[in-house]
């Protein structure tokens, strides 16, 4: 050990309870950080799963514009050969077909301008939740026609329960006119208000017939394995797409370009969080700042002797450079363990959301929340506090420079 | 001579009256009103074919329509097959649609009154609201052009305050034969939407009347919807009956 690094190590430990009180700010904010980023970074996963999960899913194919104008003749006229394509992306955990019209529901005394969807009742459950979110009746099964899930708040606005009959009357794909009557299966309830009021999934063969649909299909809805595998699917999905031979072109969506909505409210939330990130950061900064400016006016008359036998400035700036980031490093290791300690025991227990506020309900979660640690999560958080410590134990550092050993050693 | 032939003489006289004189000053809201009758007469039963023309794409179907003074109207598809008997019923500014495949009338929400008729450029509001014209809205002459020798005014109609209407501004050109030429929709911030256009102005039914009407977005050329009269017969009423849910329901022939 070099004779700065000894000195430097004393001098800490020379007034313990100091040391120990700034070090305890650093852990603090080290241990806030870890947990907080790991929570938000855990929520937000919950969050595209989950709505990824009820309406979007992963990755979607569709029709070029589609995506805007969401008109019905906007198809993928042959999604066979798009199954094709995707069976052969290892990445690919599910996929399915849907089709999708704008409609008039009317039940005996009401109406209501709904998106009516087409499912494929088997591969459906392979890729959402809309079975578990069934509430009362059933879902929909394979050899189903004219049968219907509705969204808990459409059944009471229609006020329609199951066994009830809805009339259905939509503009067909070649602009004639889709009727049919369906009969309510099942009720669902994801607690997204928006996607329960609006929303009607009938059988996808239904769906077809009503709407003169043929073959075709608006979207294929596609979940990959976990959420890092979106983007790699997505290339090797386009690359695909682009050799088939289309007469319309093909697009393929991530969740993003699907709930832009979401990706908006994800990066609010991570704003409003950096802000108080930030807060917290320089909180910590100044408290350190103060303890070592104070160190130095304390210690002028030491400075002043160890400069007058020969130290140069250079190297009590070094001692005073690692007093203070040894000091930072140690309260930041144990902040980071402490940290990851609290928050992998959320990750197993989970944070009890279940009053969860409408804000969140609007994102599906409902139940609880699991904080989610990893690399990023632990490491940015400690690493800010690191680099802003640094330079305000630098401040003082260099203010010994200009320290004069005479005057510095008549100071109080 | 009583009371009541005197009244009549005076009517009389008024009415040769505004024949005879040019009246180069006329009143914009005599002139939309008067155009606005001229078009919708006081009752008519007609044959329509609309087509529905977009980009890559386009489709026509044959409509069958009675009206009745400014705001009653029936309407049946007859053709194609596959849509024959479906019908609309616009009574006032409410409307029923009638499907026979499923045999039910479905009333079109306030929600969806801005959503498109049977998936022409026409909203449901378009039809609904057409006499919303004379009665929600301020008219002034804002100029003249002639059109096949005669004047046609060129009339800006605003919104009168607090009135429930869909759009923001409208010009309207109308011949003084009281023929309507062209009708603009604009929005809120006075930009126009779509414009509605008639042509091909001949006999029909007894009277000078456009005989294509085309109802176009004004920022996409290609893609529009025209109204082309069949046949049509201006008739002086149509029985009560015909304006009810249970003839909506009716088969037609």
């Amino acid at each position: 050990m070099s004779i700065e690094t000894k000195m430097a190590w004393r001098n800490i430990w020379r007034n313990p309870r100091r040391t120990i009180l700034t070090g305890c700010a650093i852990t603090f904010a080290t241990v806030l950080l870890v947990f907080m980023l790991s929570f938000q970074f855990g929520s937000y996963e919950t969050m595209i799963n989950t709505s990824v999960k009820i309406s979007s899913g992963h990755l979607q194919i569709q029709a070029e514009k589609y995506q805007e104008k969401k008109s019905i003749r906007l198809v993928i006229p042959e999604p066979r050969a798009i199954a094709e394509i995707v069976d052969q992306i290892p990445e690919v955990a599910a996929y399915t077909f849907r089709g999708q019209a704008f409609s008039l529901i009317s039940s005996k005394d009401r109406t209501y301008g709904v998106v009516v969807t087409g499912i494929d009742p088997q591969k459906e459950i392979t890729v959402s939740r809309i079975k578990k979110l069934v509430q009362a009746g059933n879902f929909l099964a394979a050899e189903d026609v004219n049968q219907a899930l509705v969204g808990n708040l459409l059944a009471k606005n229609l006020r329609v329960s199951i066994g009830d009959e809805l009339t259905l009357l939509g503009q067909g794909r070649d602009g004639s006119i889709g009727a049919t009557v369906v009969q309510v299966k099942g009720i669902f309830r994801s607690g997204i208000d928006e996607f329960d009021r609006s929303a009607m999934q009938i059988p996808l063969s239904t769906f077809q017939d009503t709407f003169s649909m043929e073959e075709a299909v608006h979207e294929v809805v596609v979940i990959g394995k976990s959420l890092s595998d979106v983007s790699r699917i997505k290339t090797q999905l386009k690359a695909a797409l682009s050799v088939l031979d289309n007469r319309k072109p093909l697009k393929t969506l991530d969740w993003q370009e699907l709930m832009p909505g979401l990706r908006q409210a994800i990066e609010m939330d991570l704003v409003s969080g950096l802000i108080f990130y930030g807060l917290l950061i320089i909180v910590v900064a100044f408290s350190i700042l103060n303890t070592f400016l104070m160190a130095i006016f304390e210690r002028t008359k030491e400075f002043g002797v160890m400069m007058a036998v020969g130290t140069t400035p250079r190297r009590l700036t070094k001692i005073l450079l690692i007093e203070s980031m040894s000091m930072t490093l140690i309260s930041i290791i144990t902040g980071i363990c402490i940290g990851i300690g609290i928050t992998y025991y959320f990750q197993i227990h989970g944070i009890d959301f279940s009053g969860g506020s409408e804000l969140l309900s609007q994102f599906g979660i409902t139940g609880r929340m699991y904080p989610k640690l990893s690399l990023l999560s632990v490491s940015i958080g400690p690493f800010m506090v690191l680099f802003f410590t640094f330079f305000a134990a630098l401040y003082p550092a260099l203010k010994v420079r200009r320290l004069r050993p005479v005057e510095a050693m008549t100071a109080i | 001579m009583n009371q009541l032939a005197i009244k009549y003489i005076i009517l009389i006289l008024l009415l040769t009256l505004t024949f005879i004189s040019p009246c180069p000053a006329l009143d914009a809201d005599e002139i939309v009103t008067a155009g606005f009758n001229y078009w919708r007469g006081k009752a008519s039963v007609g044959t329509v074919e609309m087509l529905i023309h977009r980009e890559d794409w386009q489709r026509s179907m044959t409509i069958k329509a009675w009206t009745r003074g400014q705001k009653d109207s029936l309407f049946y598809i007859a053709a194609p097959p596959k849509d024959y008997g479906n019908g609309t019923l616009k009574k006032g500014r409410e409307m029923w649609i009638y499907n026979p495949k499923v045999n039910r009338v479905v009333k079109v929400p306030p929600s969806m009154m801005s959503q498109s008729w049977m998936g022409s450029d026409f909203s449901n509001n378009d039809l609904a609201k057409s006499d919303s014209l004379l009665l929600d809205y301020h008219h002034s002459i804002i100029g003249t052009e002639t059109h096949e020798g005669k004047t046609v005014y060129i009339i800006k109609s605003m919104p009168k305050p607090n009135a429930p209407v869909v759009w923001g501004m409208q010009h309207l050109k109308i011949r003084e034969d009281q023929i309507w030429l062209s009708e603009e929709f604009f929005d809120e911030d006075l930009e126009p939407v779509k414009i509605m256009t008639a042509m091909e102005i001949q006999m029909l039914g007894g009277k000078l009347f456009p005989r294509v009407w085309r109802m176009r977005n004004v920022d996409e050329q290609d893609r529009y919807t025209q109204l082309t009269y069949e046949s049509l017969e201006f008739k002086s009423s149509l029985p009560d009956r015909l304006f009810t849910l249970s003839s909506l329901k009716q088969r037609r022939r």
